[in-house]
């Protein structure tokens, strides 16, 4: 059994979180740089106890998922999803899994990659993508032109590109953060 | 423009070039990738956590994760301070157990570089026994998350430079 799932997976703080009735102007002003579906997530508001970090890294992970035109919304998820799992986080895992499938309809084909591996894909364009991000994820000083070339040879533009490698080096901050700042709890077996 | 985008005078990605335009298809992940970059080294209010600590840790960082450029980068902060101690301590990768504070954040940076699931609420703990507090941890725990990042994108453009150094 794998222990990656695209149940909800919940998330305790290991600081406490800023309090929205009581947060400062600055917590405030950088929890609204955030993707407002999340601004009031635990996680967004235990970042906030440091605002001047938070307002710039929120806008950042904004513009990096939900940026207009470029790499499509579902392969940016898909590919957030494999790094998460390559860097063994189970609830950003979880949590871009479910997105993916939610914008792809493709959710028997995330369920295969989080039980057996993403080697299990199947889909040519999600697989390249998946070999990407895990050589950039784990090996960034391995990554060379040739790691290039299998996305290109499915027609990915610069752009495209341009948005994977930003995806893929968001979640090498962004699991970092969830795992070090608390703890996940996976849904009862 | 380029003198001021840390990535891309890494890189040495020059005005005009395709890589330098194609980053402007994208303003908002430059400008918040530098702001972040900022905020996270030499914010206005540091708290606990000083200019020099800072650079430190991700000097650290940096070569944990194996960037040279990055970790010169890095280094050269703390010349220009003249914190020659936090160099050596920065440096230090032998692992041999090390009195002090920097030793102690620089080792949290071991961690969250290279092990974040080992983080226990004991690993925060201890850092909130040595005065610092939740702004200034979440603060390094950024930055530490944060250089792993930037050493991506510089891997991916370098990448890319490539392909165009062969077509």
């Amino acid at each position: 059994m794998s222990r990656f799932t695209m149940e909800e997976v919940g998330w305790t703080p290991r600081i406490p979180p800023v309090e929205a009735e009581t947060a400062t102007p600055a917590q405030l002003a950088a929890l609204e740089a955030c993707p407002p579906a999340q601004r009031r997530s635990t996680y967004f508001l235990t970042l906030a106890n440091d605002p001047a970090s938070l307002g710039e890294r929120g806008a950042l992970f904004n513009t990096v998922m939900y940026a207009p035109r470029g790499l499509p919304r579902a392969d940016r998820e898909f590919s957030t999803a494999i790094v998460s799992m390559a860097n063994g986080c189970v609830y950003c895992t979880s949590v871009h899994a479910r997105r993916f499938a939610d914008l792809s309809k493709q959710r028997e084909a995330m369920q295969r990659v989080l039980d057996e591996g993403h080697k299990a894909e199947i889909d040519p364009r999600r697989r390249a993508i998946a070999d990407f991000s895990e050589k950039l994820t784990l090996t960034p000083g391995a990554v060379t032109a040739a790691d290039l070339a299998p996305l290109r040879a499915l027609g990915m533009d610069e752009l495209e590109l341009l948005d994977l490698i930003h995806s893929i080096a968001m979640f090498a901050n962004a699991n970092r953060l969830m795992q070090s700042l608390g703890e996940s709890e996976p849904p009862a077996a | 423009m380029s003198d001021d985008d840390l990535i891309e005078s890494i890189l040495g990605i020059a005005p005009g070039s395709p890589l330098h335009v194609l980053r402007r298809r994208r303003p908002e992940a430059l400008r918040h990738a530098q702001g972040a970059y900022r905020e996270l080294l030499m914010p206005e209010d540091p708290g606990n956590i000083s200019h020099a600590d800072r650079a430190a840790l991700a000097l650290r960082t940096a070569l944990r994760e194996g960037d040279a450029a990055l970790a010169a980068h890095f280094r050269g902060l703390l010349e220009k301070a003249g914190a020659q101690e936090a160099i050596m301590l920065a440096e230090d990768l032998s692992g041999a157990p090390m009195e002090g504070r920097l030793p102690a954040l620089l080792r949290y940076a071991d961690v969250v570089a290279t092990r974040p699931d080992d983080v226990t609420q004991e690993t925060i703990d201890a850092l909130s026994g040595m005065g610092l507090t939740p702004r200034d941890i979440v603060a390094i725990t950024q930055l530490v998350s944060f250089v792993p990042y930037q050493v991506r994108v510089i891997a991916g453009l370098r990448a890319m430079m490539q392909e165009g150094a062969a077509a």
